[in-house]
């Protein structure tokens, strides 16, 4: 009888809450200094607390961004109506510590809540563990991997081999000084094949300072005005753009996420996607502008907020942040209609190193026109898609292993989406 | 977590220990063969999985060697002249060669195959022999069934250094913006063992190329935790080559990447992004003296027979906290009279200088410990473990992993941690990294 289990969730919080009381240590503890949680909250509803936003009380500096996220499983529904168990992450920025384990039991997303954060940010990530419901069997700890952060310290790495990582009940702050912008990601790196083929993935971005100049600022004859989007810091102004989607690929294995919920061996030579996603979805899901529907199973809580509907005024620059976080193999992602720029890869502007290093000298240009990107796990590519004299319509931008245009049997879904012109 | 992996989470552990006892061979070095005269024998042997597994392999042999997977790694001069004389000693009617991608070969005795001339016997030898006109890194393979022979290992990498390299002007490409401290090699590979049984059992005429899934994930022929033993180790005979790397901060470390197997590899490093500056034994440059067309990666794509030379550099700079330590207890100095931002000697990052550790670390029993964590988060310091954890960074070194970011090769047989994974370290800065 599957279905008792699920009122174990009651149980496991007040579990989890007593061992936080009883002990004197091993509670929830989020870590962002100056911020009242009687006073300050999450007002503008972007999942993150910015001190610029007025959110924090007593910040240390106008830079500093804190969010809080807890690591746990819960259920995602598939393209083809099937809920499949996950482990996740969710987001309780803001709430007192004494709500956060009612709150985060239970309410994995996939994917995970996203993080954008800009250039200059001083961002304190605490991740509290709240445990796999379903699966009382496991013990294991949980962490984030800011992947790809630069010159990055083995303690706030992530990874459990060279650090730490946090059991259950516990809370564990992350500091991350963002020096440099691009797309990056984030995942669970404990158990790192077994935690990220359940789902512990999502979208992570630095937009540049460039953003923030003063307006009129001359960028090697590109006047920069205020309110201007770049996708990373160009110093010339070729990498504008009006608007900006994170696009973040991923496939999952039924087979491995079934064996998992029923607690048998675990897949990995055989592990063989059959739902292939964008954030979290499968088409003619990913187009859904809305939140899906809460999984039955999930005690209705939503889980998959994210839609991959991109949208543009004809005339339009758009960023695709594409990122790639599955782990079993290579996509190849086509925009047949409207030819794509690839600027940035793997956090960084596609340009040769400056000649004297001084400026205002640029490096070689190495942006390239193209239909098509491919990536593997761990990659990410900054994709410009210029709508100037694209008829309005809908257009498709899909993967063309196109056996993966797929939702497991059922035929014309998987890892697809469309893009919107409109006049 | 499956309940098998305890016993890997001791082998991790067991290794490293080894590793430290035969410590004097961790070196930062490429190991291979030099010279310009080599004689390679093809042979059979088994070579070992961490979980005890044991998979036939074809190999070449350097003299009377043992066949080591994968094939010794010539290390050349350019201009050289290099003559590889072939023999084959592998059971009757399995003929086979060498090809050298990137060079232009002469072929002579044994017999003609399809794609160059092919040895059949231990009598009888084919002499290749070609220029190493170029610098860079490059592979050798053979040529005589590839589809099984080169699953089976007949495969090797071939580094040519640039006119005026030496021990004390080390380069990739002859340029001062290929200049290196440490180099490693990293060989990614990838094995279906059902096709090295069928081969075992004689059944070599029933293999489907179309059914081969692989199952094991290499880096220089061992599978982590492996990878992090000695180079050389008597309990690895034929798997030769180790892959452990180290540096210090701010130093050049050069990576040989190589794609020897069937599949395309996203090879992620911890750490910091890579400058990748050749692929294909070719400098990415418009002039051919500068890198300039250099991107700079954290995950680099490793397209199966494609060679790529990446530099990495790890300097802590931007963390916003001092990885030295700040306040009573953790006293030094940055002097930077050079004026780039950091400390002349130990190349810390000055403006981060004594700048306290940003947030409070959870206690001890709220957290569970990597091994190679030395309990602080500062570099050259370590702190109390609880008994069992730890242990396997004797110099508070920062530890990041390298490894396939297709986290499904991180296994053994199933068997998660393992596969295409090792560990880099960050040592602090008064550690010689030979």
């Amino acid at each position: 009888m599957k279905t008792k289990r699920y009122y174990l969730a009651p149980l496991l919080a007040v579990f989890l809450l007593q061992a936080g009381v009883t002990a004197a240590l091993g509670a929830v503890s989020f870590q962002c200094p100056g911020f009242d949680p009687a006073a300050d909250s999450d007002t503008n509803g972007d999942g993150m607390l910015r001190a610029t936003d007025d959110e924090i009380s007593n910040p240390l500096t106008p830079s500093q961004v804190c969010m809080h996220l807890t690591g746990g499983d819960g259920f995602v529904t598939m393209a083809d109506g099937k809920e499949t168990y996950i482990f996740g992450f969710a987001n309780v920025t803001g709430l007192p510590d004494n709500q956060v384990l009612e709150t985060g039991i239970f309410a994995a997303n996939f994917p995970a809540p996203s993080i954008i954060l800009r250039e200059g940010d001083n961002f304190y990530l605490s991740l509290t563990n709240v445990g796999m419901m379903l699966r009382p069997d496991l013990f294991d700890a949980h962490s984030v991997h800011f992947h790809g952060f630069p010159n990055a310290a083995p303690v706030f790495d992530g990874l459990p081999d060279s650090a730490v990582a946090i059991v259950m009940g516990s809370t564990l702050t992350y500091y991350y000084q963002l020096a440099e912008p691009g797309t990056h990601m984030y995942h669970c790196h404990v158990e790192a094949a077994e935690h990220m083929q359940m789902g512990m993935l999502g979208n992570l971005y630095v937009q540049p300072a460039q953003n923030r100049l003063p307006d009129n600022t001359d960028l090697n004859g590109f006047i920069h005005h205020t309110g201007y989007k770049y996708a990373l810091n160009d110093g010339d102004g070729s990498t504008y753009v009006d608007k900006e989607y994170p696009i973040q690929i991923g496939s999952f294995d039924p087979a491995f996420h079934d064996a998992s919920e029923s607690v048998q061996p675990l897949p990995f030579a055989a592990m063989k996607d059959k739902y292939a996603m964008l954030n979290g979805r499968g088409y003619p899901d990913t187009v859904n502008p809305d939140p899906l529907p809460a999984p039955v199973k999930n005690n209705g809580k939503v889980s998959q907020p994210v839609s991959t509907l991109i949208e543009a005024v004809a005339g339009e620059k758009v960023l695709l942040r594409i990122s790639n976080l599955n782990v079993t193999r290579f996509y190849t992602m086509a925009s047949p209609s409207i030819p794509m720029q690839v600027v940035g890869k793997d956090a960084r502007l596609l340009r040769g190193a400056d000649p004297d290093g001084n400026g205002p000298l640029l490096g070689q240009n190495l942006y390239y026109k193209t239909s098509s990107v491919t990536l593997g796990g761990g990659e990410s590519v900054d994709v410009i898609l210029d709508t100037a004299g694209i008829e309005p319509g809908t257009y498709f931008f899909y993967t063309t292993n196109l056996n993966y245009l797929t939702n497991n049997t059922e035929d014309f879904g998987g890892m697809m989406t469309e893009i919107l012109i409109t006049n | 977590m499956n309940r098998m992996n305890g016993k890997q989470g001791i082998l991790i552990p067991v290794v490293f220990m080894l590793l430290m006892l035969f410590g004097g061979q961790a070196q930062a070095v490429v190991n291979g063969v030099t010279g310009t005269n080599f004689n390679f024998a093809v042979r059979e042997g088994h070579i070992s999985s961490p979980d005890g597994g044991s998979i036939l392999m074809w190999g070449y042999a350097n003299g009377n060697g043992l066949m080591q997977y994968p094939g010794p790694t010539l290390i050349v001069n350019q201009g050289d002249v290099i003559t590889i004389n072939l023999t084959n000693e592998l059971p009757a009617g399995n003929p086979v060669s060498i090809l050298f991608p990137g060079h232009s070969v002469t072929a002579s005795g044994g017999s003609q195959g399809l794609l160059t001339r092919e040895s059949t016997s231990a009598t009888d030898t084919v002499t290749y022999t070609f220029t190493a006109s170029q610098p860079g890194t490059y592979t050798y393979h053979s040529g005589t069934r590839p589809e099984l022979q080169i699953e089976m290992g007949l495969a090797g990498v071939i580094i040519v250094r640039p006119a005026g390299y030496s021990p004390a002007n080390k380069t990739a490409y002859g340029t001062g913006d290929t200049a290196f401290d440490h180099e490693y090699l990293f060989v990614l590979s990838d094995i279906d063992p059902n096709v090295h049984d069928m081969v075992e059992f004689g059944m070599a005429n029933q293999i489907d190329n179309s059914k081969r899934v692989s199952a094991l994930w290499l880096i220089n022929g061992r599978m982590a935790p492996d990878t992090m033993g000695p180079a050389y180790a008597p309990w690895l005979p034929h798997q030769p080559y180790n892959c452990l790397p180290r540096t210090n901060p701010g130093k050049k470390l050069l990576l040989h990447v190589v794609a020897a197997g069937r599949e395309i590899h996203p090879f992620h490093v911890h750490g910091n992004n890579a400058t990748i500056i050749a692929k294909d034994g070719r400098l990415l440059s418009t002039d051919g003296v500068t890198p300039d067309l250099a991107a700079s990666e954290f995950t680099i794509q490793n397209e199966p027979e494609e060679t790529v030379d990446a530099i990495f550099t790890w300097t802590g700079k931007d963390l916003g906290w001092d990885i030295y330590g700040a306040g009573v207890g953790y006293e030094h100095d940055c002097v930077d009279n050079s004026g780039d931002g950091f400390d002349d000697v130990t190349h810390e990052y000055c403006a981060d200088h004594n700048k306290q550790f940003p947030v409070l670390l959870p206690e001890k029993q709220d957290l569970v410990f990597g091994g190679f964590w030395s309990g602080s988060p500062y570099m050259g310091n370590s702190a109390q473990l609880p008994p069992g954890e730890g242990g396997l960074n004797m110099n508070g070194g920062y530890f990041f992993m390298w490894h396939s970011h297709t986290e499904r090769e991180l296994t053994n047989f199933n068997i998660f941690p393992g596969g295409m994974m090792t560990m880099m370290v960050v040592e602090p800065p008064n550690v010689i990294i030979p």
